[in-house]
């Protein structure tokens, strides 16, 4: 479309490199976090890289943004991206790309999850949150996210 | 907050029940395909969401207010393409937009026409002699003018060419991709709803036979193939399936939840090899609604 001025250029070089299937039984979300950890495995997006805006990747995709911020979202939960404030997501320095299907043992993933709740209970702690306070909330996340899954009564 | 809020929605012309039972619930963002085979009810129930038709029994609510007797406020919330867009013929696009607008307080001129010219719809010609797609883009002009936090869209897509639906898709997302928009978007393609559907609802036997994220559905949902060393029982089965064939040493299964000690609880029972399969949207359509083919 014309709409688009010359400066996206560059950013549609990126989105190119994607290849969405929307009628695979692989949700698209799940397709986009697939190729971003692949696209740095190969060393193609190395660190500080800036990934696409979710606009620009949902407009080139024409997927909906919402699945492109959900994609982005676990991908940041997964340490492979960061968000960088008031300009987008960048893949993460020693991004841990490790694909899901291998996941190792369950003690090397518990292992895995230290950083993450380690930083955790300190943002807890910067905002004045005790430990047990911040637990809380963990639990309450959680819960809400089993609840979301089993609320879907596909089968009757 | 719900946007569209329905239940036990009933409607019946004189003695066919269109739908007896429709519960519905639609939250604020979310972006829903309404699928149905041809003759479903797919669009009655849209009119009767839109409070186009009566229906007989039954609550429905948009924005909170009944849908019989909607507020102008609500109203002016609310854009809608119809299945077959109506045009004064002798109108052009810019008068009929203009038209439109005169309608609405919160009109946006300027927008309404800003999108004739992406969207390449000739200004002066009469409305027509438009393409089917020049009048379909229209229809969402028109549509969208007022900024409709609410868009419904009937089979909006159905008189085009598969270019002309894409082409019409990508328009969409382009004007709603900001999240705040409700989309509810009846169509029997399944290719145009995987793209940008966040919901999936299914219209069946006169009520809503599933409705659930996209993502989760297509999660969810697994075919297992198992193939033993031993031929089969009769009496095979496993506990939740929704379609099971069995044949010789060989079975093959739809479930949902596959979980790993459910594979290793077959293995070690049936001593057998297990693959497990994805479904896409259409396979798993056809698994719940129990039928041969769609359109």
């Amino acid at each position: 479309m014309q709409a688009h001025c010359a400066s996206n250029t560059l950013m549609r070089e990126l989105t190119a490199l994607f290849q969405i299937s929307p009628s695979s039984g692989v949700p698209i979300y799940r397709q986009i976090m697939d190729q971003v950890r692949s696209l740095i495995q190969s060393g193609r997006w190395q660190a500080d890289t800036m990934v696409p805006s979710v606009r620009q990747m949902a407009i080139d995709l024409e997927i909906n943004a919402m699945t492109v911020s959900k994609a982005y979202a676990r991908l940041e939960l997964d340490g492979v991206l960061e968000r960088v404030r008031g300009t987008g997501m960048r893949v993460k320095r020693a991004a841990s790309v490790a694909s899901p299907e291998n996941p190792g043992s369950v003690r090397s993933r518990k292992e895995r999850l230290r950083p993450a709740a380690i930083e955790f209970i300190a943002q807890g702690n910067r905002i004045g949150l005790s430990v047990e306070q911040s637990l809380a909330v963990a639990t309450k996340v959680a819960q809400e996210i089993l609840d979301s899954s089993i609320k879907a009564k596909a089968l009757k | 907050m719900n946007v569209i809020e329905t239940s036990q929605l009933a409607k019946r012309f004189s003695f066919w029940d269109v739908f007896k039972s429709v519960d519905l619930t639609i939250e604020r963002g979310s972006v829903v395909g309404l699928l149905g085979t041809n003759g479903s009810g797919k669009s009655t129930l849209i009119k009767c969401l839109l409070g186009l038709l009566k229906a007989n029994s039954g609550k429905s609510k948009i924005f909170g207010e009944d849908s019989w007797d909607l507020s102008a406020q609500a109203k002016a919330r609310i854009g809608y393409v119809p299945q077959k867009p109506n045009f004064y013929p002798w109108m052009s696009a810019i008068d009929i937009v203009d038209y439109m607008g005169a309608f609405y307080d919160s009109w946006d001129f300027a927008w309404s026409r800003k999108l004739i010219k992406r969207w390449e719809i000739p200004t002066d010609t009469r409305a027509e002699i438009l393409s089917p797609g020049q009048k379909q883009r229209l229809a969402m002009v028109v549509a969208l003018g007022h900024r409709p936090e609410l868009i419904v869209l009937d089979e909006p897509v159905a008189s085009l060419d598969p270019i002309g639906r894409r082409e019409s898709l990508r328009q969409l997302i382009e004007v709603t991709q900001d999240g705040d928009h409700t989309m509810l978007y009846s169509t029997h393609i399944l290719s145009d709803l995987e793209r940008v559907a966040t919901h999936v609802a299914i219209l069946a036997d006169g009520k809503i036979s599933c409705y659930d994220e996209l993502d989760l559905l297509k999660e969810r949902f697994k075919r297992i193939r198992l193939s033993s060393m031993e031929i089969l029982p009769k009496t095979f089965s496993i506990s939740g399936s929704i379609n099971l064939t069995t044949s010789g040493k060989e079975a093959i299964a739809t479930l949902t939840n596959v979980s790993e000690d459910l594979i290793e609880q077959l293995k070690q029972k049936w001593d057998c090899e297990i693959s497990i399969e994805d479904l896409n949207l259409e396979e798993i359509f056809l698994e719940l609604s129990g039928r041969e083919a769609m359109v």
